[in-house]
């Protein structure tokens, strides 16, 4: 009776003592639950989550702007920006360096640094904003301002002129740094970071130019020749869609989705112009045109003489990256002895063109595209162009990138050569060159892909090449490069007056 | 009878207690699912007042402190990268932990040991603040407020007789208030030395931790045991002022101490080209190291001689014989004018074997480009002897070590004396009438030392060290600090202006042996100019 009733109570205080247990777990659980939610939901607070929380008590020093401030971290880097500068002014000098040999402009023979710090004043981030706008990508905004003291001093060596050191001072920088994290699995969980400057706002980069022991005059046009590479280098480097990327060691990861590729293929019949400025003091101007996408790649026009309503009817093939965001550039020049003059510059997005349908555009030529910095409202005309983008298919994408990769070597080659001053020279003169070039690789591949493929030797098979595939106005390409070689002989220091003699001779000799 | 009932009674009770708990155990435990579910998260808007009730000791700081500053684009960054982080972390500890249990089972006769799940949940750890302090000294101090209160799901299966037995750590929670230094700053990437962790408070942890399905954790006292003790263990680590030292660089090296000499001898050079149109020319050799700031060195001018001959002698501090090379020029002495180029040559510095005169015989080139065509032009030789000594162990000056505590006075210093080292760090807000090109002058008994100037700067820096040797403690002493500006221009208008000054009481210093600080300047806006002081004895 005893060991029934012993047994029956003990098994009930048993299962009794089970069902506290449970019971506690279960209380002790969802105790934990909830409090992890609510860790949660405290986590990101917007201004009526706190108004909810904190009644008629708000803090009135809390504010939720779309970029975030960030107080603490201004604090901590203007205390190590005496480090930061230190170490900074060191790997800006090596990576930047080999950047401005690449965008040297024609004219200058040198551009390195011969003093780099970054002064006292350490920059400010105004704010951060984070978003994923693709999965397992983070976009990181950083508004990025520094009104800075560096004292940066350009050695720069031009023709015919010793070694004139240039002075960058007052330099500003405000802009908003783009960084998008490529997410992986595996420690670091970052495969690649991407770095641009958001093109909206446009980055905003001032200096002002100043010669030590000199005037600036001394070199005519040096101070635009300076704006100007610094201008392209941040646009066809930095700018949104062109970016940087840096893949993060130890994880083999496919970063070519991160990188700027062909998209597609935009012909352009740049037509005529209409009621051009006039320049000259004797006769009319004698205008051209130059059209990019890229600053890396232009195109122009053959010169046509004292015209003011000049018609053209040339057709280039451009690349386009992004069609979203990238837009065609139409500057109209008046071709002179020495600096040629801009007559108008002007842009059209491509966003506005429907693939595959051809439109005709007429653009009012304006004297600057910053709306801040045009003075006048004076009519300077207008251009014409017919416009056809075609997208491509990855076939014709992957030739396209073939093509750019070539072109972009060969330029190097030919540099490296001594047979340009930089690629900029190329540019510039040779827009032939270049021209053909995308031209070739919108006809897929043309004869002079073969010759560029075959890579004869010297500079001489490409120009040759570059000039034999242009077809339309081969007189003309024929005396532009005349024209460039004999500014690049001048420009150049004797010891590489030799190739360039040899060029100039091929160069002219091929469309005869 | 009574008593044999009693007895049995007992025993029943015993038996029936232990068939119970395992009748209890199956009804309402062992078939509970082990997963962890996603909370679920409703948006504050909607709760009632109640659980906002709840939710208050929960406030981030930043709400209630306007020290601490919102961080909440860390937050939304974690929480994109957390599923990729928490797969990374997982897949990472699996496998430090499969090399060690497979090494440890065979002593303890257990068949497997395994991970059945592994996962840090869906919830990601939160900054509710971060508040940084501001010192003079050189370190950066954050405060940041963690609070992970997570659903993790790690089940640990151990298979040993045939049995399977789990342990499941469920719903961690920890929430810390760290304190994050980084020291010493130094000029090299990523900027600071040592991390060092160390926590404010004593850490709050929560998880539960089920055996078999039943949670331990769940028994009355224990948890808060447990927890009690957890937080005394931790606690004895990192709770401040104990911290973690985590080394990130080498400071002897991110500073680039000195770390040898190099002695140069300049012999001779043989069949220079003729630079000069009238006569020979006027050589020279300017030598300096690549990557140093230091102006270069000159030999004499031999005039008219394409064969000079110098045997003059150099030394130059090495701070990298890895990195760093002596570069040569020979220049054409002019009167007038640049001096004209006539060749140089550079050679690296871990070409030479350490305490080893090597001579070296070196064809002039125009640069070191191995290209250029005009390098084949034979510019004539140079003759260099080169040894390289490098300072032994105890001879290199660990200043660094050294300048966090107060030195040493040199033994030279009399008894009861020392030296007063005064360190000019930086001045704010200092603005002259005229000009603002500032430099700080030092007076003390009589003697005075100077900064070099800073053109053209309200906010300059300095870091100068300055020394003075005394026979007794300064006690009575006091240090007169002015801040100058001088006209850039040699103009005569005004030439010199002061831009404000302090009088500092060294009887501190004395005391203290070491202060650090900011002093407002008298006679100016609002000036103010850091300056350490110390007090160095033997």
């Amino acid at each position: 009776m005893g060991l029934i009733s012993g047994m029956l109570m003990g098994m009930i205080f048993g299962i009794s003592l089970m069902a506290g247990w449970r019971h506690m777990m279960r209380y002790r659980s969802t105790k934990r639950i909830a409090k992890a939610a609510d860790i949660k939901v405290l986590g990101s607070l917007n201004r009526d989550d706190l108004k909810k929380i904190c009644g008629d008590n708000y803090p009135e020093w809390i504010s939720f702007p779309v970029y975030e401030q960030v107080k603490w971290l201004n604090k901590q880097l203007s205390k190590l920006w005496p480090s930061v500068a230190e170490a900074a002014s060191a790997v800006i000098k090596e990576s930047v360096e080999p950047l401005l040999e690449e965008y040297r402009p024609p004219g200058i023979t040198s551009l390195k640094f011969s003093k780099l710090t970054l002064g006292t004043v350490a920059p400010k981030i105004e704010g951060i904003r984070v978003q994923s706008l693709k999965k397992g990508q983070i976009t990181m905004d950083i508004d990025f301002r520094w009104g800075g003291d560096p004292s940066i001093i350009l050695g720069v060596e031009a023709a015919l002129v010793a070694s004139i050191p240039i002075q960058l001072k007052d330099l500003q920088v405000f802009t908003v740094i783009r960084v998008i994290f490529q997410l992986a699995e595996e420690i670091p969980c970052i495969s690649a970071v991407v770095v641009a400057l958001l093109s909206e706002p446009k980055p905003r980069i001032d200096y002002t130019l100043k010669a030590v022991g000199g005037s600036l005059t001394a070199i005519p046009g040096i101070s635009d020749m300076i704006d100007d590479t610094v201008n392209t280098i941040v646009t066809d480097m930095l700018q949104w869609p062109h970016r940087i990327v840096v893949p993060i060691g130890g994880i083999p990861a496919d970063t070519s989705e991160l990188e700027l590729k062909p998209e597609g293929k935009l012909t352009v019949t740049v037509v005529k112009a209409n009621d051009l400025k006039n320049m000259e003091m004797i006769g009319k101007s004698d205008p051209y045109v130059v059209v990019h996408i890229r600053p890396l790649f232009k195109v122009k026009t053959k010169v046509i003489d004292n015209n003011l309503n000049p018609v053209w009817n040339q057709t280039f093939e451009l690349i386009a990256e992004d069609r979203e965001t990238q837009a065609i550039t139409v500057e109209v020049f008046d071709e002179d002895i020495g600096q040629d003059k801009r007559l108008g510059i002007a842009k059209f997005r491509l966003i506005e063109l429907e693939p595959e349908t051809p439109k005709e555009v007429n653009l009012s030529l304006l004297s600057s595209l910053d709306t801040l910095k045009v003075k006048d409202k004076k009519d300077r005309g207008s251009c014409t162009l017919k416009l056809l983008y075609h997208q491509f298919s990855k076939e014709e994408q992957l030739i396209a990138l073939e093509e750019e990769k070539t072109i972009l070597e060969e330029r190097k080659r030919l540099k490296e050569a001594g047979v340009i001053g930089s690629t900029m020279d190329a540019l510039d003169g040779a827009a032939s060159l270049v021209g053909s070039g995308v031209g070739m690789v919108g006809t897929g591949i043309g004869a002079g892909v073969g010759l560029v493929g075959s890579g004869v030797g010297a500079g001489v098979g490409i120009v040759g090449s570059g000039l034999g595939a242009v077809g339309s106005g081969l007189s003309k390409a024929g005396r532009f490069m005349g024209r460039t070689i004999t500014g690049g002989h001048s420009s150049k220091r004797s010891g590489t007056s030799t190739p360039v003699n040899s060029i100039q001779e091929n160069g002219g000799a091929k469309p005869l | 009878m009574g008593f044999v009932s009693n007895v049995l009674g007992f025993c029943g009770f015993g038996v029936g207690i232990s068939t119970g708990l395992v009748i209890g155990y199956f009804l309402f435990t062992y078939f509970q699912p082990n997963d962890v579910k996603d909370p679920e998260i409703r948006p504050l808007v909607e709760q009632d007042s109640e659980t906002l009730q709840r939710m208050l000791p929960e406030i981030p700081l930043w709400v209630k402190n306007p020290d601490y500053d919102r961080v909440d684009w860390i937050n939304k960054f974690l929480e994109y990268m957390w599923p990729y982080l928490d797969k990374a972390i997982c897949m990472t500890a699996k496998n430090i932990a499969k090399p060690i249990i497979e090494e440890q089972i065979p002593k303890y006769k257990i068949d497997a040991v395994e991970f059945e799940k592994l996962t840090l949940g869906s919830l990601p750890p939160t900054f509710q603040g971060m508040k940084v302090y501001v010192t003079d000294e050189k370190e950066l101090i954050m405060e940041p407020s963690i609070k992970w209160a997570g659903n993790p799901n790690v089940i640990v299966a151990v298979k040993a007789f045939g049995l399977k037995a789990t342990v499941q750590v469920v719903d961690l929670q920890v929430f810390a208030l760290p304190r994050i230094t980084l020291k010493p700053l130094v000029p090299s990437f990523p900027c600071f030395a040592n991390i060092y962790v160390s926590l404010m408070e004593k850490p709050h942890v929560d998880f539960g931790l089920k055996l078999i399905g039943a949670d331990l954790m769940s028994i009355p006292g224990l948890y808060r045991f447990v927890q009690e003790l957890i937080k005394n263990q931790v606690a004895n680590m990192y709770l401040w002022p104990k911290t973690l030292q985590v080394p990130i660089l080498d400071p002897a090296k991110a500073c680039k101490r000195p770390v040898g000499i190099l002695h140069v001898k300049v012999v001779r050079a043989m069949k220079l080209r003729k630079k000069d149109l009238l006569g020979a020319s006027d050589p020279y050799v300017k030598l300096r190291l690549t990557e140093d700031k230091l102006p270069s060195k000159k030999t004499t001018v031999k005039q008219r001689n394409l064969n000079p001959e110098w045997n003059e002698k150099f030394d130059i501090i090495v701070k990298d014989p890895q990195t760093q090379a002596l570069e040569l020029h020979v220049f054409d002495w002019e009167k007038v004018g640049k001096h004209d180029k006539m060749g140089m040559n550079v050679v690296p510095l871990k070409e030479l074997t350490p305490e080893e005169p090597k001579l070296m015989t070196l064809e002039l080139l125009k640069n070191m480009d191995l290209n250029d065509a005009q390098n084949e032009k034979s510019r004539g030789q140079l003759v260099v002897e080169l040894t390289y000594k490098p300072f032994k162990e105890d001879e290199i000056p660990k200043t660094f070590e050294e300048s966090k505590t107060v030195q040493k006075a040199p033994v030279t210093a009399p008894d009861g004396g020392g030296m007063l080292v005064v360190i000019v760090h930086e001045a704010q807000d200092v603005e002259g009438k005229h000009h603002t090109n500032p430099y700080v002058r030092i007076l003390f008994r009589g003697e005075e030392k100077k900064t070099k100037y800073v053109k053209k700067n309200r906010d300059p820096r300095w870091e100068e060290e300055f020394i003075f040797m005394l026979d007794e403690p300064p006690i009575n002493d006091k240090l007169h600090v002015e801040v100058l500006s001088s006209s850039s221009r040699m103009g005569l208008l005004h030439p010199k202006e002061t831009l404000g000054y302090i009088d500092i009481n060294l009887s501190d210093v004395v005391n203290n042996r070491r202060i650090n600080e900011r002093y407002h300047l008298i006679d100016s806006k609002n000036g103010q100019i850091q300056i350490e002081l110390q007090w160095r004895t033997k």
